[in-house]
């Protein structure tokens, strides 16, 4: 199967570009969407994986929300450049994102994704796609510096029109993986990127 | 001319010219507003003149760049003006929101602990930490992470976040790639000038420098460079009323010469019609350099105007030439009139002595000395250097059929009464305050550009020009704590929408006080390690993970407090000692506000504090201080009409010739000034030099109107000289009343108002019929 996505890596860039360009126009939300997602995510600080449950929020170009249901509850909204942050029992915290460019662009290229525009990707990241028989990958890797030394890539693999795993890989070694819609309540065996990865690529329900 | 004449005519051009040069070479010109105003008698008028040349929030420039298709273009030509600017000595700082305004210098940063107000509720005990440890686990999972992760291990508290917070200004521009801009997409950028923001000279400097270095700038065309803010808005008045006043003044010399010639028919009168008043402005810039050194351009401004008398004396001398007699001769008739004016005018100004402002006496010496040496020259070099050919003026039978005119009008001894009657009555009727206090309104801003002004200064959250609170102490410690009690009372006040936001010194450094305090409720290493080792028992973190801020806070057990001076070497600490300031042996420190919409509110500071906080409204010291100055001018100005009156009292030793003299000048004084202030207008400094100047020149026609004379043709050539002498103040001044600029207006007006009514009374009350 991996060969079979073998000659479209060879193919000339800008058919390349077409291609993931057309892929990327179809996975186009209608606004508002909601979805749920299961997150989890590797930091070298702590011992053990942090695994996330809740609901993302997709409210049109540049309005995006991540609520955590579990292990504890709390919103985070975006819209008009500013984050805020309300923690359960805390005063919500706002901050301008136009003080932390880096996180300004991985949300705006998140905001791209969800409304299917290639060209806002394409002027952020190099963009390569990957098709296998059971869905596709799109591998995204920072053009500007500064994003790269926080951020080497972000991985979205889908099926068809949906999206169904969206990866982050931190240059200081930290990653984060997060199921959406239905791969969301899929049961994980063991909380390792490896076996997360393999979950979204769709390779665990091939090896059952 | 004789030979002699050449000669001396020679001499007179060589002095001129020397004196010239040297005046040209040592002249030194302020525009220093402060010079030119009264010793400031209440603490609020001191610390306004301080303002007007330090203060930093009016010296500050708004610059925006737009006007080009491309977002990206303004933003590149806003860093790449930053970046040439920065090493500009024009001006201080350059803010285009590049850099984190609320980052804390590295090698201060175990003072966070001192610094942030979290020890003054908290302890670092168990159970705060656990809490702690536990928001900073979502911190990693939220998609802020990548930002906090760097500090994590040095920081599991959050000091540096909660002091970044605490230190990024309330209202901040958006940023458009890194730097400020507005929703439109065009660049902002803050600048502070060295010089202060009403010395348009240096303004106009430090413009035209920044416009410089934005030309040089790659593709600075594509876009457009405005500049707005109070020191702009100086340069712009001063250059417009420039403009005018030389238009105007062009055509009125252009007009003065024409009626010269049609007076007198000569070429050569008309130049040398021009060297007594050269004389005289000369003269009276060496003086004044010479006992003041620098001349303020103020005094050169008004000392040009009153000098403006002195263009008389050489008409009298024209006019009163008669055949038989040489010029010198012929002047002996009217030259102790003459000199009785130019005498008690110089004693008159005298009465600006006593003002104690350093401008006024300058204007005094400087218009003193002017008169005496242009009457001099008039009378003892001018005769030397007249052709010897000349028409006599009381040949001309116009004259003769106007004086007998003039003779047959009615004495309407009623008139003057009724006439006085009715200056009062106008007078209490005028529609407007008596006084303009507010200078600027003299020399307004197009309400275009000061809209955009303000809709540029709340854009930037740059600090309002008009309100500034004042906190005294004794100590710069003193009114740290001060600040400290204040901002409590602040953050109510931001609260309830009185104002967006208070820039407290407090703010980036607490008093030693809160700082020790805060110091000795940090724990020893061994009893924070054990409550942080429990803290952390729970959680997924690494165990050996938090060592650094362990060494932190051991090490911000021992640090001495952060003074302002120890402070200052950071870019923070320079802004902190931007607000302090030491004056006699006290300690000021300057809160600036931004948006304030209840000033009545936060002026009530004064009493809860006793007056060691107050709020400073820059527009109302300043205002007061323009009142108490003209108060001063108002004085002398009165007493100079009390010693004219003794003078030309004195010279008579006849009261009622006397008040023949004085009552004219007076009640025409009276007129002018009734007729203004009917028509709508406030009286400003401008106007009270216009009446004096009005008052000088109808000083002259009384005085010659009530001189008694028995011969017909005499008395044609004192009614001749008067006419050219007032159609020429009028056709002057009357060009200027026309001007756009208020103040320009403001003196034309009432000079060529002045003048019409002080010949006219002169007539009525002072002349003396032909005794036939």
């Amino acid at each position: 199967m991996w060969l079979a996505a073998a000659p479209s890596s060879a193919a000339p860039p800008e058919a390349v570009a077409a291609d993931a360009a057309a892929l990327i126009a179809q996975l186009r939300l209608p606004a508002p969407a909601d979805t749920d997602y299961a997150e989890i995510r590797f930091v070298h600080v702590l011992r053990k994986p942090l695994q996330l449950r809740g609901q993302l929020h997709y409210g049109g170009a540049g309005v995006l929300g991540k609520r955590v249901d579990a292990p504890y509850r709390e919103t985070t909204s975006i819209a008009n450049g500013e984050a805020e942050v309300q923690r359960e029992g805390k005063q919500p915290r706002r901050f301008s994102l136009e003080r932390a460019p880096e996180l300004e662009a991985l949300l705006g290229s998140f905001s791209a994704l969800l409304g299917g525009d290639a060209a806002a990707l394409d002027r952020q990241f190099a963009i390569r796609l990957d098709r296998r028989t059971n869905g596709w990958q799109l591998m995204l890797t920072p053009r500007a510096a500064a994003l790269a030394s926080h951020l080497r890539d972000l991985v979205v693999d889908g099926n068809g029109h949906e999206v169904r795993c969206v990866s982050l890989h931190e240059s200081d070694g930290d990653a984060s993986v997060m199921r959406l819609a239905e791969l969301a309540a899929a049961p994980l065996a063991e909380p390792t990127l490896a076996s997360a990865e393999a979950l979204c690529r769709g390779d665990a329900h091939e090896s059952r | 001319m004789t030979s002699r004449g050449y000669l001396i005519l020679a001499a007179w051009l060589v002095a001129l010219a020397a004196l010239a040069f040297c005046v040209q070479r040592t002249l030194v010109v302020s525009s220093d507003l402060r010079s030119f105003m009264p010793p400031a008698q209440t603490p609020d008028q001191r610390l306004l003149l301080d303002q007007i040349g330090e203060g930093p929030a009016s010296r500050l420039l708004l610059l925006e760049i737009g006007a080009s298709a491309d977002p990206a273009r303004n933003v590149a030509l806003s860093r790449g003006l930053a970046r040439v600017l920065e090493g500009d000595p024009h001006f201080v700082r350059v803010l285009d929101g590049e850099g984190d305004l609320g980052a804390l210098d590295p090698a201060l940063l175990p003072y966070r602990f001192l610094l942030s107000p979290t020890l003054d509720a908290a302890q670092f005990d168990r159970a705060y930490l656990h809490d702690q440890l536990e928001q900073r686990i979502e911190d990693l999972a939220s998609p802020a992470a990548t930002l906090l992760k760097p500090l994590l291990a040095r920081d599991p508290t959050g000091e540096v976040l909660i002091l970044a917070q605490r230190w990024t200004p309330a209202h901040v521009p958006r940023l458009c790639g890194g730097v400020w801009c507005d929703p439109d997409g065009n660049a902002l950028l803050l600048v502070e000038t060295r010089a202060a923001a009403f010395d348009p000279t240096q303004q106009a400097v430090a413009i035209a420098a920044l416009r410089e270095a934005y030309a040089q700038l790659d593709g600075a065309d594509v876009a457009t460079l405005s500049v707005s803010g109070p020191g702009y808005f100086s340069v712009l008045a001063a250059t417009h009323t420039k403009a005018e006043a030389e238009w105007l003044s062009g055509l009125g010399t252009a007009g003065f010469a024409l009626l010269l010639l049609i007076a007198y028919r000569s070429v050569a009168l008309l130049l040398l019609a021009a060297l007594p008043i050269a004389s005289g402005a000369l003269a009276g810039i060496a003086v004044t350099a010479l006992v003041f050194g620098p001349i303020h351009g103020i005094t050169l401004a008004f000392g040009f105007t009153l000098l403006g008398v002195a263009q008389e004396y050489p008409i009298r001398l024209f006019s009163h030439r008669r055949a038989g007699a040489s010029a010198s001769a012929s002047l002996l008739g009217v030259w102790p009139l003459l000199r009785l004016a130019i005498v008690s005018a110089c004693i008159a100004y005298v009465a600006f002595f006593a003002s104690a402002v350093a401008g006024l006496q300058q204007l005094a010496t400087f218009t003193i000395a002017g008169l005496l040496v242009a009457g001099a020259t008039t009378r003892w070099l001018l005769p030397a250097v007249l052709p010897v050919k000349f028409r006599d003026v009381a040949n001309a039978a116009w004259l003769e059929r106007f004086r007998v005119w003039l003779d047959r009008l009615p004495r309407l001894r009623w008139l003057p009464w009724t006439l006085l009657a009715l200056a009062l009555v106008l007078l209490a009727a005028a529609p407007t305050p008596l006084w303009q206090n507010d200078l600027s309104a003299l020399t307004p801003v197009p309400p275009a550009l000061l809209k955009r002004e303000g809709e540029l200064r709340s854009a930037l959250g740059a600090p309002d020009v008009r309100y500034l609170l004042v906190l005294e102490a004794q100590s710069a410690d003193g009114v740290l704590a001060l600040s400290e009690k204040v901002s409590a009372l602040a953050a109510t006040w931001v609260a309830e929408g009185k104002v967006d936001d208070v820039e407290l010194p407090s703010r980036y450094l607490p008093s030693l006080a809160t700082q020790r305090a805060r110091q000795a409720r940090l724990p020893d290493r061994a009893a924070l390690s054990s409550a942080l080792a429990q803290a952390q028992a729970d959680t997924e973190f690494a165990p050996d993970l938090f060592g650094p801020f362990l060494d932190d806070v051991e090490t911000a057990r021992t640090l001495p407090p952060l003074t302002p001076a120890a402070f200052s070497s950071s870019p923070l600490g320079a802004r902190l000692s931007a607000m302090l300031s030491e004056r006699d042996g006290h300690w000021l420190g300057l809160a600036t506000l931004s948006g304030v919409h209840d000033a009545d509110a936060i002026a009530k500071i004064a009493r809860t504090t006793s007056g060691a906080a107050r709020l400073l409204d820059l527009k109302a010291a300043s205002e007061s201080l323009v009142a108490s100055y003209r108060a001063r001018i108002g004085a002398a100005l009165v007493v100079a009409l009390l010693l004219l009156s003794l003078a030309v009292a004195l010279a008579f030793r006849d009261a009622a010739r006397a008040w023949h003299v004085i009552a004219p000048m007076s009640l025409a004084t009276l007129l002018a000034l009734a007729l203004l202030r009917i028509g709508g207008v406030s009286l400003s400094l401008f106007h009270l030099v216009a009446l004096t100047l009005a008052a000088g020149l109808g000083l002259h026609y009384a005085l010659f109107f009530e001189r008694r004379v028995d011969d017909p043709a005499e008395s044609r050539r004192t009614l001749h000289a008067t006419i050219v002498c007032v159609i020429s103040a009028v056709l002057v001044f009357g060009l200027l009343a026309t001007s756009s600029v208020p103040v320009l207006r403001a003196i034309g007006a009432t000079v060529a108002l002045g003048v019409g009514f002080h010949f006219c009374l002169s007539i009525i009350m002072a002349r003396r019929s032909q005794q036939r």
